[in-house]
């Protein structure tokens, strides 16, 4: 039932959109990697559009800008804007781009070199142990919610990112609790049905979204549990999953595997953490964006603080083995695949590199190693 | 040996301290009486050996790779490593002009002119790399990263006490040494800076980014202060600063000749040649013996200019090059300059000039490094492009690309877009490596240049 309506409501957004952009709301546009906090753009009155469509269509489409050296996504990001297919990317009045890495760090450049859309760079320090360095966060914050209040011409004040903070830490909170239910088996919910839900709240009107995520916590609730499952259960870990970018996800459940949990940087809104609603609210964000979280491979000693969170999610999620899916060109996660493999194979868990362009060419070869990994797996289990 | 070494400017006075020396670095890397006369045959070929003050330039990189190499047994009791991290340079001359027993390096320039432009023995080393995190195919990872990694797997370099770089263009440095931290327990550090300036933010650079280097930088050298023991003051600073300045504008005397003679007086091979020595972390002496070398240089290539010598005929089409040449291999610059093309001037040399003055040096490092040709990201970088081609009378741009630098690589199309519509001008777009030589093909190479240069032409006519 709630997923004929989240459908409807997919499918129409792009109509929402258009009419809100009429009323005069601004669409804003942000890069994924959870470092944009989402609540402030949407208590500016605009609409926040986390940008997270791939695809080789649009991937291909990009490299009339940017060469096969970049990574997929962002050439997806800016072929989006080059095909002019996409309502999201072409409705936006504005972008937030996080400065990640060098790949959507560019892709952020190569708009604003074209000079079509508004653009807002959000530094990121690459290293926070110091004052100044978290301060620097701050101050981006703060000449953010400047700029987003002239653009909109609204004011952000404490009270409308109170009640923004509230309905997103809501809708984090209810996709916690869901994924946390696939620590049992068999998990009530595939990994693809929990990424693509997780896919949604960033594109679906916020307040339907935790209407919908509340029916669906209550659903899975009151499901009766199912016979355990004797499939592997796989983590997936990687830099980004986008919307659609789902053969890896299709391969592992047609084989008999189970993701039951993710730990991805970009593309998956990350639900751990909740915003603290009190306070100084910029310092909040800051340390929900920012400070409490698994740093992504771009930032300093993010190797050995994703390891030992994997690890803790590996013994949570009673997992088996790990999948470690990035996009080609990526290379500060194909660096750090290396330690990975490495670390974990003194632990004996097994690990199985993937890389992607996203073209259908390599589905096959996707398809024959995910087999043998987890018939690697099944043989662990015996 | 000894003819080598003279052909590398060692005076005969020095050659009996020297030699020892030079020995013992050269089998550490396996380097042959073959590889010896290769490299000879090297010098001669891809380089105007006959010039004095190159000779002495490439005398002080030979000693700063023997000096490196032979750190610890050279009484150097604190080994301080910068690696992408511009900065480290000026901090590592105030240490070494202050202590003899701190050895600080820079990059591994000299190691990579001395392996692979004159030995063309880098290839190894760079497989050593691929064997570790650094894998070789699509991916693609920056080369320069492995003549870092390659020569620490091979225990070629000395574990230093501090290892440092930053973010001033990209990620995949620090990443590097996260990772050589986690398997060699090399301590690191990592200097803060981001690139965040908003389209808004020019010309002038933003002095918020400017504070955030600068207040990293003051950090570093606490923690640099509490490796070596003593305390780098801001005069320190300041006088290598002032030292380095009369460097910089001795090489800028040089490539203002190159710009402006017809026919070009110097082959580009050398420009990988004058960055490896502004990087040396050379004394205040030694700083000042390298501008001398430039200023010796410059004075022959005067004398070349006024008997209307050149490495290319005259009329050769005028090209600007984006990226210097290959930095562990010659040969591209060499055959442009075979084909006839004169590139008279590369991107990595401009910059934007700025209002903005600080007491404080750190402020004005931070403030700096914003203006140059990265530092400014594409919406600063392609105008300075743009009015050096005007300036220069520039036919073509050869649009290079470093395929292991996503900075480089994801401009390069948009410097030919923006090129092509506001000046018209043939744009030779390449996939390249700085530094592998692996990816040099001849014949590729070759048939381009020749098509390029028959384009610029076309449009004298």
């Amino acid at each position: 039932m709630e997923e004929e309506s989240l459908t409807d409501h997919l499918k129409d957004r792009p109509l929402h959109l258009a009419e809100a952009k009429k009323s005069g709301r601004k669409i804003v546009g942000f890069f994924p990697g959870n470092f944009v906090p989402e609540e402030m753009i949407y208590a500016s009155g605009a609409v926040p559009l986390c940008l997270i469509q791939s695809g080789f269509r649009a991937a291909d489409a990009g490299l009339a800008v940017m060469p096969h050296i970049i990574c997929p996504f962002a050439r997806a990001q800016v072929g989006e804007r080059l095909l002019k297919e996409n309502p999201c990317y072409n409705m936006m009045d504005m972008l937030v781009a996080p400065i990640t890495c060098q790949h959507m760090k560019k892709v952020a450049e190569i708009w604003e070199y074209r000079g079509d859309l508004e653009i807002f760079k959000l530094g990121i320090p690459q290293q926070y142990e110091d004052d100044f360095e978290v301060e620097y966060f701050i101050n981006g914050l703060k000449a953010l919610r400047g700029r987003l209040e002239a653009f909109t011409g609204n004011k952000i004040t404490d009270e409308k990112l109170g009640k923004a903070i509230e309905l997103y830490n809501r809708m984090r909170e209810l996709l916690r609790k869901i994924s946390l239910m696939r620590r049992i088996s068999p998990s009530p919910l595939s990994a693809l049905e929990f990424i693509k839900l997780n896919h949604a709240s960033f594109y679906a009107d916020p307040v339907f979204m935790v209407e919908v995520l509340e029916s669906v916590y209550q659903e899975l609730r009151d499901k009766k549990p199912a016979a355990e499952s004797i499939a592997p259960r796989i983590l997936l870990t990687g830099p980004n999953i986008g919307n659609g970018d789902y053969t890896v996800l299709e391969i592992v459940q047609a084989t008999g595997g189970e993701i039951v949990v993710e730990e991805i940087c970009g593309g998956i809104r990350n639900y751990w953490q909740s915003i603290e609603n009190q306070g100084d609210l910029l310092q909040s964000m800051t340390r929900g964006y920012l400070l409490d979280r698994v740093p992504c491979a771009f930032l300093r000693n993010a190797s050995k603080k994703r390891f030992d969170y994997i690890l803790q999610l590996v013994k949570e999620f009673n997992v088996s083995g790990i999948i470690w899916y990035e996009l080609l060109c990526c290379e500060t996660y194909d660096a750090e695949s290396y330690y990975f493999t490495e670390k974990m194979g003194e632990l004996d868990i097994p690990v199985l590199v993937l890389e992607s362009d996203y073209s259908t060419a390599a589905t096959g070869q996707l398809k024959t190693r995910i087999q043998a990994f987890i018939e690697i797996l099944e043989g662990v289990t015996e | 040996m000894i003819e080598l070494l003279k052909l590398c400017g060692f005076e005969d006075n020095e050659l009996e301290t020297e030699l020892p020396r030079v020995e013992k670095v050269f089998r550490r890397l396996g380097i042959t009486d073959e590889d010896i006369e290769r490299g000879k045959q090297r010098l001669a070929k891809y380089y105007d050996i006959e010039l004095k003050g190159l000779r002495k330039v490439f005398r002080l990189i030979m000693l700063e790779l023997v000096d490196g190499l032979l750190a610890k047994e050279g009484g150097k009791k604190k080994v301080i490593y910068g690696f992408m991290a511009p900065g480290i340079a000026i901090l590592g001359s105030a240490l070494v002009s202050k202590s003899k027993e701190v050895l600080s390096i820079h990059q591994s320039w000299a190691f990579q002119v001395v392996v692979g432009c004159i030995f063309d023995k880098i290839v190894p080393v760079m497989e050593a790399a691929e064997k570790k995190w650094l894998k070789a195919g699509v991916v693609s990872h920056c080369a320069n990263i492995k003549t870092l990694v390659g020569p620490i797997a091979l225990g070629l370099f000395p574990k230093p006490d501090l290892l440092v770089t930053s973010g001033f263009t990209c990620e995949a440095s620090p990443k590097t040494l996260d990772l050589l931290h986690e398997f060699y327990d090399i301590p690191v550090w990592h200097l803060e800076t981001n690139l965040d300036r908003q389209s808004w933010e020019y010309p002038e650079p933003p002095m918020r980014i400017a504070d955030l280097t600068a207040k990293s930088m003051r950090k570093l050298v606490r923690r640099i202060q509490e490796v070596v023991g003593f305390e780098i003051t801001d005069d320190m600073v300041r006088e290598v600063m002032a030292a380095k300045g009369k460097l910089e504008d001795a090489l800028r005397r040089v490539r203002d000749l190159v710009e402006n003679s017809d026919p070009m007086p110097l082959s580009p091979s050398h420009e990988n040649i004058w960055y490896c020595l502004d990087e040396l972390t050379l004394t205040i002496d030694g700083i000042a013996e390298a501008t001398g070398a430039i200023d010796t240089l410059y004075e022959e290539l005067k004398e070349r200019v006024a008997r209307g010598e050149g490495v290319v005929e005259k009329g050769a089409p005028r090209v600007l090059a984006i990226l210097p040449g290959g930095q562990t291999d010659p040969r591209m610059d060499y055959l442009a300059c075979k084909a006839g093309i004169a590139i008279v001037a590369v991107d990595f040399n401009l910059g934007a000039p700025f209002k903005e003055a600080s007491e404080d040096p750190y402020v004005m490092f931070g403030l700096g490094s914003q203006q140059f040709t990265l530092g400014l990201t594409l919406l600063g970088r392609i105008p300075l492009i743009i009015e050096a081609c005007k300036n220069l009378k520039i036919e073509g741009v050869l649009d290079r690309y470093h395929a292991g630098c996503r900075t480089t690589v994801a401009d390069a199309l948009i410097i030919e877009d923006a090129v092509k519509k506001e000046l018209g001008i043939p744009v030779l777009v390449l996939e390249w490596e700085s530094f592998d030589p692996r990816v040099y093909n001849h014949e590729q190479f070759k048939n381009k240049f020749e098509v390029f240069k028959t384009m610029m032409l076309g449009r004298r006519v």
